[in-house]
């Protein structure tokens, strides 16, 4: 389709932007379930699982990274993506996931660690998994 | 006096020491702008992560069920996190840490409570080590160049610690970046996370208007600004989620201006350190030469008297 209305799109990390241009779509995923945004779009706040970020820019180009928690936000045709990490897939290292990984199921699995602990490791294995998901998937 | 080659020696190793304390300064000297950079990036993501929490905030009302903001009445147990770097030569810089951290220590003990160390960087470890310290945390191997990840790591097992009652409070000791000449040490309350930090007043003077973060304007704002917002999930759940951020970002700045004033008090150190060499290499040209004279005039008597007995 010619002519789509297009909106700007700022995805910031703690390291730094990202991304900051204008797309016709974006997708990824909140707590409750998949997201896609288009231009005017209602106000948002959400909070987001980890998942692979699209930014459609247009009919043929899509970008797409790795993306850990965060928080959106659409507000006026503008949104911002408040994200931890960000990575193209092929920044993503399968070995070092794999570490990572065994590391959050041990302290999962530890009968020592309290509730928050527990709760921690899950929020780590979320990322993870999804990141090595999407590793081995490229 | 000692003679020439003694002191020739003794330039040439003067000279090094200077070449190899003028090359550190310039590796800090480099180094230091792109730790200046990483603040710098970090600004905009801070600023509209408060921004995002005051407008969840004022929907949410109340700001409840968020563990990490519940200040503890009493304090049996106090948590001190010192960040240090991996490596010394940086004047007082690491020492200047433990210090004030022994100090914090003995005070805490002498009211009764509990300490327990967390430490970031080797040479904090190693002291704390050496002074037979528990230490329940230790971070090492990233100090000149931090990444968000390692801030969230310290964050999540800080967090945990005191959700879980291992502390009731976690004070940070680090060095605060002023300028690459100026840096100092500084105090920072992280856990409870103060709501006031979050939510309160005195934020809007954070998120004022620098140009970094433009909010739109025009007819869709403001026909958005009235309109409802979705909040997924609700506001009062949202904010639960996102104010652990504010553990790991703070943390994070701690980090970012610890490493920048290690490579600030680096660079200054091994200034001093090449004018002190430059000194020494003056002074002992000085030597030099009044050793080679001595030794010329020792010639010249010599001569002299081996003439005179032949005449």
């Amino acid at each position: 389709m010619a002519g789509e209305t297009k909106f700007t799109v700022e995805v910031l990390t703690p390291e730094g932007a990202v991304f900051n241009g204008e797309v016709v779509q974006l997708s990824t995923r909140t707590v409750v379930g998949e997201i896609g945004i288009l231009a005017n779009h209602v106000p948002v706040m959400a909070a987001l699982k980890p998942n692979l970020l699209r930014l459609k820019i247009s009919d043929s180009e899509t970008r797409e990274w790795a993306q850990a928690h965060g928080v959106l936000q659409v507000f006026a045709s503008h949104a911002q993506l408040l994200v931890e990490e960000v990575h193209t897939v092929d920044q993503l290292d399968a070995a070092l996931l794999e570490s990572q990984k065994s590391d959050a199921e041990a302290r999962l699995a530890d009968p020592e660690s309290g509730e928050a602990s527990k709760e921690a490791a899950e929020r780590d294995l979320e990322r993870i998994n999804l990141f090595l998901e999407l590793a081995r998937g490229a | 006096m000692a003679n020439r080659k003694e002191v020739n020696n003794r330039i040439s190793s003067v000279k090094n020491i200077r070449q190899i304390t003028r090359a550190m300064e310039m590796v800090a000297a480099a180094r230091l702008r792109r730790a200046e950079n990483r603040i710098a990036h970090l600004r905009p993501y801070a600023k509209a992560m408060r921004r995002m929490t005051r407008r969840a905030a004022e929907e949410a009302g109340t700001v409840q069920n968020v563990p990490i903001l519940d200040e503890r009445e009493v304090v049996n147990k106090l948590g001190i996190l010192l960040v240090t770097g991996d490596r010394g030569l940086a004047g007082a810089f690491n020492a200047n840490i433990l210090r004030e951290g022994l100090r914090l220590r003995d005070q805490a003990l002498a009211d009764g409570k509990e300490v327990v160390f967390f430490v970031v960087g080797r040479r904090g470890d190693g002291a704390l080590t050496f002074r037979k310290q528990t230490i329940h945390g230790s971070w090492t191997g990233f100090t000149d160049r931090p990444a968000f990840t390692d801030a969230r790591e310290i964050g999540e097992a800080l967090t945990v610690a005191y959700i879980d009652g291992d502390v009731d409070r976690v004070e940070v000791i680090y060095n605060r970046y002023v300028s690459p000449l100026t840096q100092y040490v500084h105090r920072l309350t992280m856990l409870p996370v103060q709501e006031a930090e979050v939510v309160g007043e005195g934020v809007e003077a954070l998120t004022g208007a620098d140009g970094e973060l433009v909010e739109p304007e025009g007819e869709l704002a403001e026909a958005h600004a009235r309109s409802y917002w979705d909040y997924e999930p609700d506001a009062e759940e949202l904010l639960a989620t996102v104010i652990p951020d504010y553990v790991d970002i703070s943390l994070y700045r701690t980090l970012l201006e610890s490493a920048a004033s290690e490579l600030g008090a680096r660079m200054t150190a091994m200034r001093s350190a090449a004018e002190n060499a430059e000194t020494m290499i003056d002074d002992l040209t000085l030597e030099m030469n009044r050793v080679r004279q001595a030794e010329i005039t020792q010639e010249i008597l010599e001569v002299v008297g081996g003439a005179e007995a032949l005449g």
